[in-house]
This record gives C-alpha cells, sequence and structure tokens, in this order.
C-alpha cells in the first residue's frame, strides 16, 4: 500500500482562543510539512499548543479557540481549514486517523467496541459493515489482542494498553493513511508504553502511513520519529532529522530541554531543570522571541522582533542567536 | 440473568428486611403518641356503654392488635395481621380495612400522578438536551428559565393558579372530583370521557410542577457529557450527528434513572396540594383527611404504603440499571 501515504503541509497556521482579554494565540505562524511516509514527533511542555496544532490537522479545533491564518494542506483533500459540514466530517476518520490520549476516555461507557466499529462504518457508509468488523478484529490481532474478544468488550473492561490499541484500531480501520498520535503513551507503564511504540513503528510501516506523533515526552520521538520539532509556546522553534536535533540541539529551548534529561547512567545532578516556566497564553509576549526569558543568549533584537524561521540544510531554527552565530 | 435473579434475591430480602424495620417503628410511634389513640378508643368505647370485652374486641379489629396485654404481645399481634395484609380499620370510613381505603385511593392517585410524571419526565428530558446544545443562545436561555420559573414555584400555588385560569376565566374544564356523577361508572364512552376531562387538570399541573427539575436535570446532565472525551473523539472520528446525539442522550440520561424511580416511589404519597386543592380523592387527599380525623390506623396504614412503594422503586431502578448499564452489570459480575 505504500505511495498512498499523503503529504501534509501547514503553513502560516494561527490558532486563537478567545478569552477576557481577546483573542490571545496558543499557535503562531506555525510552517511544518510532514513528508509522505514519514514519522514526525511534535514535543513541547503542556501548553506549549502542541495538541491544538494537532487538532487543526482535522480542523477541530474547540470553541473558544480558532484556526485565526493558514492552511493546512493535505494530499488527497486540499486545505482543510477551508473544509466545512460534512465534508469535513467525512474527512474525518476516513483520511485522518486520530488517537487520544491513553488516559482518555475516548469510547463510548455504554457500548461495545464491536457495536462503535459498526457505528463509525455507519457514519461513514461503508456497507460492506461484516468486512468492516473483519478487519477490526484483524487490526486488533495484529496488535498482539483476541480481536474477537475485545470487540465484544466495554471500554470498563479494557486495560489501559488495549484502550490505546483500540484507539489506533479506531483511527486505521476505515484506511486513513494520516495518522495522528496525542500523546500515545502517556499514563502507560513503562512495558505497555513500549509496546505501543513498536506497534505505532510496525503499523506506521505495514500500512503505509504518514504519522504525526505528539508528545512531550522526548524518549517518545526519539524511539519513533524520522523528524522532530520543538513547541513553545506556540512557535516551532526548532526542527530537522530526529538524530540530528537530539545530537546537536541549536535552540537554546531544545538544548535546555535536552539537557534536563535525566541519565540512566551517570550523576542524577547533571540533569539540569530549565528555571523559569513556559509562558501560557495570557503571559507569552506579543512582540519578539517568546523563549527570551528563559534564555542564556538573550539580545536586544530578541525583545523586539520575531525570530524567524530559518532553514539550515535539514534544520529549521527560529533564533536570532543561531542566525548569528551561523553568519559569524 | 442469573446475576439479574440473585441481585434481585439479594433485595427483596433486603427490602423485606427494611419494611419490617419502618412498620416497628410507625406501630411504637402510634402506640405512644400522647394520649395513647388505641387506649383513649377502648375508653370511649367503654364509655359508650360496651362490655369490656366487646370493647376490646372492637378495638383490637380496629388496630390489629388487643388494648390491654403487653407491648410485645400487642406488637407480634399487629406484625402478625401485616403479614395478612390486615392494617386495622379505618375510623373515617366506619367498617371499611386501611387496606381497602388505601387501595380504593390509590386508584385515583396512580395514574394521574404517573401520566403526570412520565408527560414531565419525557418533556422535560427532551427540552434539557435542547436547553443543553442550545445553553450559549436564546432558546437555551428560554428554556433553562422556565425550568428555573416552573421548579421555584411551590405547587400549591401553581395547582390554585392553574384552577383559576381553567375553571374561572377560561372556563374549559370541571372544578374538581373525579367524573361527573351524569354519567353512570363503567366502561362508556361518557364516563370514560368525563374521567380524562376531570384528570386532565390535577395532571397537567403535576407535570408542570415537576416539569422544571427535570429539565434542569437532564440539561446538567448534558453539558457534562458534552464535555466527556468521547464525545469529542466521536466527532474526530467523523461520526454522524444522529449517532453522537445518541451517545449524549443515552449517557446523560442514566443518572436521571433515579430521580425518575424515587419520584415512581413517591408517587403512592400522592400529591398532597394537588389533591386537595382539585378535591381529587387520591392518595394525598386521604393522608391528610386521616392526619385532620386522626385516624391512627390509616396514618399508619398509608405511611407503610409509602414506605413499600419507595423500596420497591429503588429495587426496579437498581435492577433497570443492571440492564441498561453495563458497567453496573460487570461490576457485579466482578464482586460475585
Amino acid at each position: 500500500m505504500p505511495g498512498q501515504a499523503p503529504g501534509v503541509r501547514i503553513d502560516g497556521l494561527t490558532v486563537v482562543y478567545k478569552t477576557p482579554a481577546g483573542e490571545l494565540p496558543a499557535v503562531r505562524d506555525v510552517a511544518l510539512t510532514l513528508e509522505p511516509g514519514t514519522i514526525t514527533g511534535i514535543v513541547g511542555e503542556s501548553g506549549s499548543g502542541k495538541s491544538t496544532l494537532a487538532l487543526s490537522l482535522l480542523n477541530a479545533v474547540q470553541p473558544p479557540g480558532r484556526i485565526a491564518a493558514g492552511s493546512v494542506d493535505i494530499d488527497g483533500l486540499g486545505d482543510v481549514v477551508g473544509l466545512r459540514g460534512e465534508e469535513l466530517r467525512k474527512a474525518r476518520g476516513k483520511h485522518v486517523g486520530y488517537v487520544f490520549q491513553a488516559a482518555q476516555n475516548s469510547l463510548n461507557p455504554l457500548k461495545t467496541v464491536g457495536k462503535q466499529v459498526l457505528d463509525l462504518g455507519r457514519s461513514h457508509g461503508v456497507e460492506d459493515l461484516r468486512g468492516l468488523v473483519r478487519d477490526a478484529r484483524e487490526l486488533l490481532g495484529r496488535m498482539g489482542l483476541d480481536g474477537a474478544r475485545v470487540l465484544d468488550s466495554h471500554q470498563h473492561e479494557l486495560s489501559g494498553g488495549m484502550r490505546q490499541r483500540v484507539g489506533i484500531m479506531l483511527a486505521l480501520v476505515l484506511n486513513a493513511h494520516l495518522v495522528v498520535l496525542d500523546e500515545p503513551t502517556t499514563a502507560l507503564d513503562m512495558i505497555t508504553q513500549a509496546n505501543i511504540l513498536k506497534i505505532v513503528r510496525e503499523v506506521h510501516a505495514e500500512r503505509g502511513l504518514t504519522t504525526l506523533v505528539i508528545t512531550h515526552d522526548i524518549g517518545v520521538v526519539a524511539e519513533v520519529a524520522d523528524r522532530l520539532a520543538v513547541m513553545y509556546g506556540g512557535r516551532l522553534v526548532e526542527q530537522g532529522p530526529t538524530r540530528q536535533v537530539l545530537g546537536d540541539p541549536r535552540h537554546p529551548y531544545t538544548k535546555g530541554l535536552i539537557r534536563a534529561i535525566p541519565r540512566l547512567t551517570g550523576d542524577i545532578a547533571e540533569a539540569r531543570a530549565l528555571p523559569g516556566r513556559p509562558p501560557t497564553l495570557t503571559t507569552v509576549p506579543e512582540r519578539g522571541c517568546v523563549f527570551r526569558d528563559r534564555c542564556e543568549l538573550r539580545m536586544d533584537v530578541c525583545d523586539t522582533d520575531d525570530p524567524a524561521a530559518v532553514a539550515h540544510g535539514d534544520r529549521i531554527v527560529a533564533c536570532h542567536a543561531v542566525k548569528v552565530r551561523e553568519h559569524a | 440473568m442469573t446475576v439479574i435473579a440473585r441481585r434481585l434475591a439479594g433485595h427483596l430480602a433486603r427490602g423485606i428486611v427494611m419494611i419490617l424495620v419502618v412498620a416497628t417503628i410507625s406501630f411504637f410511634i402510634v402506640r405512644n403518641i400522647p394520649g395513647d389513640p388505641v387506649a383513649a378508643r377502648y375508653q370511649k368505647l367503654l364509655e359508650q356503654g360496651m362490655s369490656p370485652e366487646a370493647a376490646e374486641r372492637a378495638t383490637a379489629v380496629m388496630y390489629g392488635f388487643l388494648p390491654e396485654g403487653t407491648l410485645w404481645q400487642q406488637y407480634t399481634d399487629y406484625m402478625a395481621g401485616l403479614f395478612r395484609f390486615d392494617l386495622g380499620v379505618s375510623v373515617t370510613h366506619p367498617g371499611s380495612p386501611v387496606t381497602s381505603v388505601l387501595g380504593e385511593a390509590a386508584k385515583w392517585t396512580v395514574l394521574p400522578v404517573l401520566a403526570g410524571t412520565l408527560l414531565s419526565f419525557l418533556v422535560g428530558v427532551i427540552m434539557g438536551v435542547y436547553a443543553a446544545i442550545k445553553r450559549s443562545g436564546k432558546l437555551g436561555d428560554f428554556l433553562a428559565i422556565s425550568g428555573s420559573l416552573l421548579h421555584g414555584v411551590p405547587q400549591y400555588v401553581l395547582a390554585l393558579l392553574m384552577g383559576a385560569i381553567f375553571t374561572t376565566l377560561i372556563p374549559i374544564l370541571p372544578q374538581g372530583g373525579t367524573a361527573d356523577i351524569l354519567f353512570e361508572p363503567g366502561f362508556n364512552a361518557g364516563y370514560i370521557g368525563s374521567l380524562i376531562e376531570h384528570a386532565t387538570l390535577p395532571v397537567v399541573t403535576y407535570a408542570l410542577a415537576s416539569y422544571g427539575g427535570w429539565i434542569l436535570a437532564m440539561k446538567s446532565s448534558v453539558v457534562t457529557v458534552l464535555g466527556d472525551d468521547f464525545i469529542l473523539a466521536a466527532e474526530l472520528r467523523g461520526m454522524r450527528r444522529s449517532i453522537i446525539f445518541r451517545y449524549v442522550a443515552r449517557n446523560a440520561i442514566l443518572p436521571l434513572f433515579t430521580i425518575l424511580a424515587l419520584s415512581l416511589g413517591l408517587l403512592f404519597g400522592g400529591a398532597i396540594f394537588i389533591e386537595k386543592i382539585f378535591n381529587y380523592p387520591g392518595l394525598g387527599f386521604l393522608l391528610i383527611d386521616s392526619v385532620v380525623n386522626r385516624d391512627y390506623a390509616l396514618m399508619g396504614g398509608a405511611f407503610l404504603l409509602i414506605t413499600a412503594a419507595i423500596i420497591v422503586a429503588n429495587i426496579l431502578a437498581d435492577l433497570f440499571y443492571t440492564v441498561i448499564d453495563p458497567r453496573v452489570r460487570s461490576g457485579e459480575e466482578a464482586s460475585a
């Protein structure tokens, strides 16, 4: 099935939330390209806007938020920001699969998984419902579950890891080739986490998907992602091939993030937390760099000008200090 | 099915114990009311010239136990009567056993109050869904305000208002009673039509009085479910609106069934103010009468009936949950 994987081009995307203080941006001027057939990871702290960005791929930003500017161009769908009503509904699930955080209850507690698969099929006008259930069973079996039993179960009868696999099944069963996973392993134990990540990688390769993984856990991206984008205060501050970004971080925030990870071997004191706090919707500066308050390399220009995202080969970094160094 | 059977058996056992406890309490209350109605009755009969034996027998028939004798003996007599569904004889309805007086009144309460409850439940729940979905619009505001208003107005004010409007200002409905005496009671169109005509005001008033509670409860329940993750998940999976609506409605209505079961239990308490105002001879009417006339046997019987009804309603509600909520079902399996 390879070759069906769609590419995604996000450009100039700005998402604002309506607050008593006016409309404030949660995602600002984000540009990101998902190459067909790749896994891209977005890392960021809570409140960095990464979930909002993920929802934008389905044009599903929840009120009081709205997409204020920009485009999300998906192969085979066009710009989803322009999609409305039935067109949008049909794109969701069928073209773009969305997997919820494991801890979230993404299933109707009153219905068995199988019945919800049928609801999904009916919603998307699937004629061969029997075939759909068979696909669902096979997908679950592929992920190491007893498909027939799980289809016959209610949500409360499934463990966290099982629920997450059911979530992945529901995202894929209609044959979507673009999959967004929002915190796929949060709240799972380490072994289950490793299991789920393995499944994500394998299913991605087998079905020829384009995958976007949203997480706050650098370990998760390191494990699965081909490309990595780092988000801070609603901006993408750095992106590039995962190995390069992790091995040689350029943006001071990425550096701080990686330094903050405790190592399994060596002195625990080597891990240094980044001082300060990430900005919230109301404290994010209107002008200038969003990271400057916590930055070691802060310069005068950071207070006044937004650093542009500049490409250096495969890497894209949005930082005045990095630009100065590269050009010097 | 065995799960439900086992559950039912447990509930019944508990229910019977509860009814016995309530019966015991009401026995001792009646027995210890200042002035001791049982002894008073006995004395009165003696004063009327009855022989002690005859007076004793008459009192025993009335209350189900002998006026003399130890408290324990009276208690066992009373409880033994209970098992034969013998609650004694009503003072205000000479010669009628309490059970048949209650049965007669229940006839006039159960159907109208049941109709009123179900009507208000149905309308309230549907309007509650709209009030929740349109909660940021004018329609939602209107529905919520109408709910609060009707919920806040006392039943008797509503009943008086309805009576004034529909029997005096626009006299289209009869004033009170159960049916026109012109018609021969029985299964004929005239009588049934008159029954319905007379029941309209009490039923509608009762429905209006409880509608507010339903719409408010359903609204808040729907708003809670709308915020649940699985609704957003269903949306992001591109589920049809109609399917999502069913998901919301089914999940939101669940907690309301508890309230519904309780109000169905209270049904046997009658709608005291409404029945009194519309002169409708139901259980509420009877209860008031028995209190006013110090008809203790009847009072005790009425309270016992209310207790039993609430207990039964709770059992039914619980069994109902076993059927409609898979979480309750398997919870039982796990613990059994």
